[in-house]
């Protein structure tokens, strides 16, 4: 017997008995709907993540490197830094082959910005320029630092919008002058909002001066809180890291045996380790429709079991004509299949369906793990054939002539 | 066509004891003949039609259908036998529900080695004076005409054999005998037909009457000319 006729006779009698069908199906339909919608939610939930994580970043194809010999969590802030990492470093990891360019940073988180009466306590950041390009960060009112700000340790400032808000609530910010360690600043930027970071705070709560300006006439120090490392082939990082490493241990004569004196992290890495988080939840949801969907397998299983000694009849009727136990097993199983496969299909239509409405309740833009959906489709057909082996063994063993018997 | 040498058939009881349905059957039918088999219930009528058409197997003896020596063929050669050289007609129709008359024919072609020829199917309709019924639902039709959609099933395949247990059992005797009028007229196209039946006047319309008591043979031989006008 040709398979496409099987598969044909298979539909119609899915067809001819809708509402059997329909319950045969509603397990698999539903076990399939949770696993698409759940995939999906987490996939668009990872994204929105990654989204977050991005725009605390800027960009991924960065390394960040940071004096101390093991990496710590959050900020780190000048005051607490070990003094390893120097200026010179920056310059000496920025000739590295497959290394971009390289921003240097001198950073504090409790310096106050003072204006007139106001005051507000913002991340400060000494960034060379490469600061802003590796970011990609844009100003909404007046001009980024520049070479010559840095050259000239220029008492110059571009404030982020939090800051603006707090310090220049009904004021053009820009040609003004704020207060940070009594020194005076001149405002001659102000950044485009970020948006929040994955913890949901604010990335615009910040300021930025030139790193030498910070160096000789605010902190007096000569050292880095960190480098920002762009590198020119975000596949490459892990080499371009192995480079900057020998590079630096040199500058820094570590003997052979000694550890490193600075750390290299990469968002990747640091996004990895968030995304991780928090999917254990999913991954017990993600069990119990699995479950669902081998419960709609064995459902079916059950159906067709009673369909099998409904329909004696029509075996012995097939075998009469000529059909071998082998064309009624594989008619069977192939019904099983087919059945299991439209309930895979609707509950994709669904579980999609409800993939967006998540998403909209959210307010994230949805989004559809293709990958996984594409394997609970396979994974509804595999299971009505393996459930369908049953149902078609007891069918082939019916004996036509008993079945025939009026 | 067919050709039996000492059949015997016994069933063995849920208990265990042997119940012999059919003994030392000898029989030859010829091509083109129109043979009913009679007899009273339980004489064995069923058990011998289910050896001919290669549903069972004969407990001794031998069988051979069309020269082909098939009493100790297994599951799968009787299908193959079964799909290619016999045709069936139950006195029950059994005919597949919420299925149309022309799907219902064209059934056994799904399990033959040639494809599925719709317009054999409607022709074959035709033949049994069901052509315009063929895109009709089987529930939609009457018991005369759901054993006319049978009988063109049976014949789908073009069977050399075509075997017909009770066909008009459960028909009143109008439309019974408008079957067995079917069946003569193929006959008479040459069609072989062996056709089982309890009923004299049924068994009237064939030119050869086997009657069988207690799984023998009782008498074989030329149907009463008059009887058969009667
Ligand atoms: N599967 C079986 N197991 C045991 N005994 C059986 C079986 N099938 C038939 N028999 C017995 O064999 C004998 C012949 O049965 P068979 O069905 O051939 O008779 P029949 O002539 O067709 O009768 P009817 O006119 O009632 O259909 C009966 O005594 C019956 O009880
Ligand atoms: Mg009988």
């Amino acid at each position: 017997m040709i398979l496409g006729n099987t598969v044909g006779l298979a539909w119609r009698s899915l067809v001819r008995n809708k509402l059997r069908s329909f319950f045969m199906m509603l397990g698999v339909i539903i076990g399939v709907a949770a696993l698409t919608t759940l995939a999906s939610v987490g996939e668009a939930t990872q994204q929105e993540t990654l989204r977050q994580f991005k725009r605390m970043v800027g960009t991924f194809d960065t390394l960040t490197v940071r004096p101390g010999a093991s990496a710590t969590r959050g900020m780190p802030s000048l005051s607490v830094v070990e003094p390893t990492l120097k200026f010179e470093d920056g310059a000496a990891v920025a000739a590295v082959p497959g290394v971009r360019r390289v921003a240097r940073v001198q950073q504090v988180f409790d310096l106050d910005v003072i204006y007139r009466d106001r005051s507000t306590t913002p991340g400060l950041f000494g960034a060379s320029t490469e600061w802003a390009d590796i970011r990609g960060e844009t100003v909404t009112a007046g001009e980024h630092l520049t070479e010559e700000d840095e050259r000239s340790l220029a008492r110059v400032v571009v404030i982020g919008e939090d800051v603006r808000t707090s310090l220049f609530p009904d004021e053009d910010p820009l040609g003004k002058i704020v207060r940070i360690a009594d020194v005076p600043f001149e405002v001659k930027g102000v950044l485009a909002s970020n948006g929040v970071g994955p913890g949901g705070s604010s990335l615009d709560n910040m300021v930025v001066i030139p790193v030498t300006t910070a160096s000789k006439r605010l902190f007096n120090r000569e050292y880095l809180t960190n480098l920002i490392v762009q590198v020119e082939d975000p596949e490459q990082s892990d080499t371009v890291a192995e480079r900057v490493r020998a590079v630096l241990r040199e500058r820094h004569r570590l003997a052979e045996s000694a550890p490193d004196d600075f750390n290299i992290g990469s968002p990747r890495a640091s996004v990895a380790q968030v995304t991780a988080v928090g999917t254990t939840l999913g991954r017990v949801m993600n069990g119990v429709a699995w479950i669902a969907t081998l419960i709609g397998g064995v459902m079916i299983m059950a159906l067709m079991l009673v369909g099998v000694s409904e329909r004696r009849r029509e075996i012995g009727v097939r075998r009469a004509v000529g059909a071998t136990r082998g064309d009624i097993r594989l008619q069977f199983v192939v019904e099983t299949a087919v059945i299991a496969g439209v309930g895979g299909l609707l509950g994709i239509l669904l579980g999609i369906g409800g993939a967006t409405v998540a998403a909209l309740l959210q307010k994230l833009p949805p989004a559809y793990l293709w990958s996984s959906i594409g394997m609970a489709a396979v994974l509804s057909v595999v299971i009505g054939l393996l459930f369908g082996l049953l149902p078609a063994w007891r069918a082939a063993q019916v004996d036509p002539i008993e079945a025939l018997r009026s | 066509m067919i050709e039996t040498r000492q059949l015997s058939r016994i069933y063995r009881r849920g208990d265990g004891t042997p119940v012999t349905a059919l003994r030392d059957i000898t029989l030859s039918i010829a091509d083109n003949e129109f043979v009913v088999v009679r007899g009273s219930s339980g004489s064995g009528k069923s058990s011998l039609l289910n050896i001919l058409g290669c549903l069972d197997t004969p407990s001794a003896g031998q069988y051979l259908l069309a020269g082909e020596d098939v009493s100790g063929y297994s599951e799968e050669q009787r299908s193959k036998v079964r799909s290619r050289r016999i045709g069936f007609v139950f006195q029950s129709f059994n005919l597949l529900p919420r299925t149309t008359a022309v799907e219902n024919v064209e059934m056994p072609a799904l399990y033959s080695d040639s494809p599925v020829d719709r317009q054999r199917a409607m022709s074959l309709l035709e033949r049994v004076g069901l052509g315009a019924r063929a895109h009709h639902f089987v529930s939609e039709l009457s018991g005369g005409e759901q054993q006319r959609v049978a009988i063109a099933r049976a014949l789908m395949n073009g069977p050399p054999l075509l075997l017909a247990d009770e066909p008009t059992g459960n028909l009143d005797s109008t439309v019974g005998n408008s079957i067995m009028q079917l069946l003569t007229e193929l006959n008479a196209e040459g069609q072989t037909i062996v056709l089982v039946t309890h009923d004299e006047h049924t068994a009237s319309f064939a030119r050869r009457e086997i009657v069988i008591r207690d799984g023998m043979v009782a008498s074989d031989g030329p149907q009463d000319q008059s009887r058969r006008d009667a």
